[in-house]
């Protein structure tokens, strides 16, 4: 396979490549290679913290008000532990597609919780089902304590019907607007009603709750309940072309290309098989052709895990992992809201894009990085005085340029432009670049990676 | 490698002072339709309880739905035979009392479904509540009027939807000095004096070389512009405070800016409520006493509109945990030097007529209030802008 393919298919499946698997990779063919991904992708690591501290709790333990308070505090703690647990693992993956998936998921059945067993249960629902089946991760998902909780379902009872998530399920998670009546949503919300989840993030039906009136959803009557309404959801052809171009505009192009979309929909439709629509796309020829190629603005995530493919570095407090991904407008676990992160060049503002190119260069070479608190987003900002108003930061990192170093070895500078950046050159760049020819191999490889076209992938 | 040397051996003399033409002729760049007037926008995220900001005082239904947290007649100023502002807005006292101060009741939308999040984009793009729009109401104006992206500035570290165009952003930027160090490595220079396809913006590497340049070329004037006038005001020592600070040097020093945009977080009280509305309130009346007393002192008030919204109001019941929940319809302050209609703009909510979650109905679309402010005040076309047709308010 075309080392320049390679590249491109993990840029896509992954964060970048380093050259001794690229130069392994190279002797294969592309269905080797494709075929090794998703072995490799097989079996399913856990994410997971250390959650002793509810060991023996009961629920009186989160009736109790002072206690419940306490248990709130440690929780959200433990998110974030979980969402730099994640950041690690996105940095050291052995399932390098499944997370990659996982990541791709993320951004579509959006959630949030402050609930440590909750976004846990929610974040590896996501990583198991991520190359599944969609009609039983769809299922899946409206059973997770955290969506049950966030789009408000489990307050969705036969007396008082609570629409959000019976709406954000058509609209965000499986056809797109426009698609259905306001009529729909109300019949699919009444067949919501009774969802519920214990205190320790299980699954309830509460009977009493549920509407066991008859239904009359797109046009089909009976007494349905949740699964049915995702399984009549998923008889609509809508639903498969719905997530193929958000497949597409994640992991191809963001123009959608309305042929290669009507190929994808053909595969999907039969069972929903999520693997088999990957296999299908990466195998295609037009996934490697050109105009899909370096084209593609890297999300925040995307952009700090690439770095660290080239040069192993970690962050090494938590604070400031959050910090830099805040700074880009990425924080793991931390959505903007339902409708998930806007992407493209929705991720570059004058903000970010300074942010960016001088950020290798903070990881790298110890430079300083300077914010203010004001972007914030917490609502809850109580206590002003403890908050200066701007601060300089050195982000202390260690980064690991002995395995860049060996990892190179063998590359020139010259070399080294096109294994780190794969989009077209500006001129005027590609001119600099070739002045800048005698740096040394660190210099000029933080120096790549601080380039508007590192950027793209 | 200490970082002076790296930046050192990054730098190459030739091409540090070459700015190619087309961003010469950026930056020589004049509005040609610049009008004087400005807006400043802000917003009280969390969503304010804007019952026991305005206060209803002689209204059992208010003090019958909120045992614990309603304000007691002593803690309110008051500006009406009925209505009271909490005690912590006594710095707007006198700015209301010399007709600088409108508050506009009921103010909403159809729909709303009480998320912070939702609401905040809806606010911002103006759209309606069934509705995911991918730009703001300020973006699409500097579409509208081809502004430069310093003609709507956002005092923050990232730029929010609401300045956000289909063709044109505006600039986020909490402090002008360090927006502009920040890109003042020769590296940067570099790159953008390196920069020679002026045809490229049609693909992602041209937006991402252009959003660099205007993030160069913006912070250069802004900071240039800005320092030629200081403020002595002695603001708030608080964020808040801080971010007005900023923006009326901005406006004092004669920036080309239209549209500013800043926040005070912290309004979503469901718990032991009235402390930390008391503490904010008084954050933001103290600022704004400061800010306005600011430009009145520079001659720039004249040509200045503050409007304030919430993304929501709070419940009108209050919780079990002395807080409210999230509401819906709120009031919303504007503040000028020329009001067409001073003090209460119109009724206060009723509260005998809620709507069947208890919560207020609203009055007014938000979007009159921006279709006013556009038509009336920056003297655009609202209707290119919002998309929609609204009716106008009499305010200014």
């Amino acid at each position: 396979m075309k080392s320049a393919h390679i590249q491109h298919l993990y840029n896509r499946i992954g964060f970048g490549i380093t050259p001794k698997e690229l130069a392994r990779l190279s002797k294969k063919s592309k269905k080797n290679v494709v075929n090794e991904l998703f072995t490799a992708s097989n079996k399913t690591t856990v994410l997971k913290v250390d959650i002793s501290f509810l060991k023996g709790k009961t629920y009186k333990d989160f009736k109790d008000k002072e206690q419940k308070k306490e248990l709130q505090k440690i929780s959200r703690k433990k998110v974030l532990e979980l969402s730099t647990a994640w950041f690690q693992r996105l940095n050291n993956p052995s399932e390098i597609l499944r997370e990659k998936m996982t990541l791709f998921w993320a951004n579509h059945f959006v959630c949030e919780s402050k609930n440590i067993l909750f976004v846990e249960s929610y974040n590896n629902a996501l990583r198991k089902n991520a190359l599944g089946n969609f009609r039983d991760f769809t299922k899946i998902v409206s059973k997770e304590p955290a969506m049950l909780a966030y789009l408000n379902n489990k307050q969705n009872k036969k007396k008082s019907p609570n629409e959000n998530f019976a709406r954000e399920l058509m609209e965000l998670f499986t056809l797109g607007q426009d698609q259905y009546t306001e009529q729909d949503i109300k019949e699919s919300a009444r067949s919501f009603t009774g969802y519920n989840h214990n205190f320790r993030g299980q699954f309830t039906f509460k009977e009493k709750q549920h509407d066991n009136k008859e239904k009359t959803f797109f046009g089909k009557s009976g007494n349905f309940n949740g699964d049915d309404i995702i399984d009549i959801i998923l008889q609509k052809e809508q639903c498969a072309r719905f997530i193929s171009e958000k497949i597409y505009t994640y992991f191809v192009n963001e123009n959608i290309n309305k042929k290669h979309i009507d190929e994808m929909v053909a595969v999907f439709y039969k069972d929903y098989n999520i693997e088999k629509l990957m296999r299908f796309v990466l195998l295609s020829k037009w996934f490697y052709e050109d105009e899909n190629i370096g084209t593609k603005i890297k999300s925040p995530i995307e952009f700090l895990v690439g770095i660290n493919t080239v040069v192993p570095y970690k962050i090494e407090k938590t604070r400031q992992i959050i910090l830099v991904q805040r700074l880009l407008g990425q924080i793991l676990m931390s959505p903007p809201n339902v409708s998930g992160w806007k992407t493209g060049r929705n991720w570059i503002d004058s903000n970010t894009i300074v942010t960016r190119l001088r950020l290798p260069s903070v990881l790298l070479n110890n430079a300083e990085i300077a914010y203010s608190e004001i972007g914030d987003e917490e609502t809850m900002i109580t206590n002003f005085k403890k908050r200066k108003l701007r601060r300089k930061a050195f982000i202390k990192v260690s980064a690991d340029w002995n395995s860049f170093e060996e990892n190179y070895k063998n590359n020139s500078n010259k070399e080294l432009v096109h294994q780190i950046i794969t989009s077209k050159i500006n001129k005027g760049t590609e001119e600099m670049l070739e002045r800048n020819q005698q740096l040394s191999k660190h210099d000029f490889v933080v120096q790549l990676m601080s380039l508007p076209e590192y950027q793209l992938c | 490698m200490k970082r002076r040397d790296f930046l050192k051996q990054t730098t190459f003399a030739s091409g540090m002072f070459f700015v190619p033409q087309f961003l010469k002729a950026f930056e020589n760049n004049s509005m040609k339709s610049f009008s004087n007037k400005k807006v400043v926008i802000i917003q009280l995220k969390g969503g304010n309880d804007g019952l026991n900001t305005v206060v209803p005082f002689n209204n059992d239904i208010y003090y019958q739905q909120r045992s614990n947290i309603a304000i007691k007649q002593n803690d309110l100023f008051k500006i009406s035979d009925e209505v009271g502002l909490h005690k912590s807005l006594q710095p707007l006292q006198d700015l209301y009392n010399k007709g600088f101060v409108s508050i506009i009741n009921n103010v909403g939308y159809p729909n709303p479904n009480l998320s912070h999040f939702r609401a905040t984009d809806i606010w911002q793009t103006a759209s309606d509540s069934n509705e995911y729009l991918q730009n703001g109401w300020v973006g699409r104006y500097l579409d509208y009027t081809k502004g430069n992206p310093y003609s709507a500035i956002e005092v923050d570290e990232s730029l929010s939807l609401m300045l956000k165009g289909k063709t044109q952003n505006g600039l986020a930027i909490t402090d002008p000095k360090m927006f502009y160090n920040s890109m003042r490595a020769p590296f940067f220079n570099n790159v953008v004096a390196n920069y020679k396809d002026a045809h490229l913006s049609e693909h992602n590497l041209g937006y991402l070389y252009n959003t660099m340049i205007d993030a160069k070329s913006s912070a250069k004037h802004i900071y240039e512009q800005s320092n030629t006038k200081n403020t002595f005001a002695e603001y708030p020592k608080n964020i808040f405070g801080k971010q007005l600070k900023t923006i009326s040097q901005f406006i004092n020093s004669g920036l080309e800016t239209q549209v500013y945009y800043a926040g005070l977080s912290g309004f979503d009280t469901h718990a032991n409520q009235a402390g930390t509305q008391e503490r904010l309130l008084k954050i933001y009346a103290e600022s704004m006493e400061v800010f306005i007393n600011d430009l009145q002192k520079n001659n720039a008030f004249d040509d200045v509109l503050i409007l304030t919204f919430s993304e929501f109001g709070r419940r009108v019941k209050q919780n079990e945990s002395k807080g409210t929940d999230h509401g819906t319809a709120n009031n919303v302050f504007v503040m000028g030097k020329n009001l067409k209609k001073q003090g209460l703009y119109n009724d206060l909510p009723d509260l005998g007529n809620l709507d069947k979650n208890g919560n207020l109905t609203y009055e007014i679309d938000f979007r009159e209030i921006y279709a006013t402010i556009l038509d009336k005040w920056l003297q655009v076309d609202d209707v290119a802008i919002l998309n929609k047709s609204f009716s106008k308010l009499g305010f200014v």
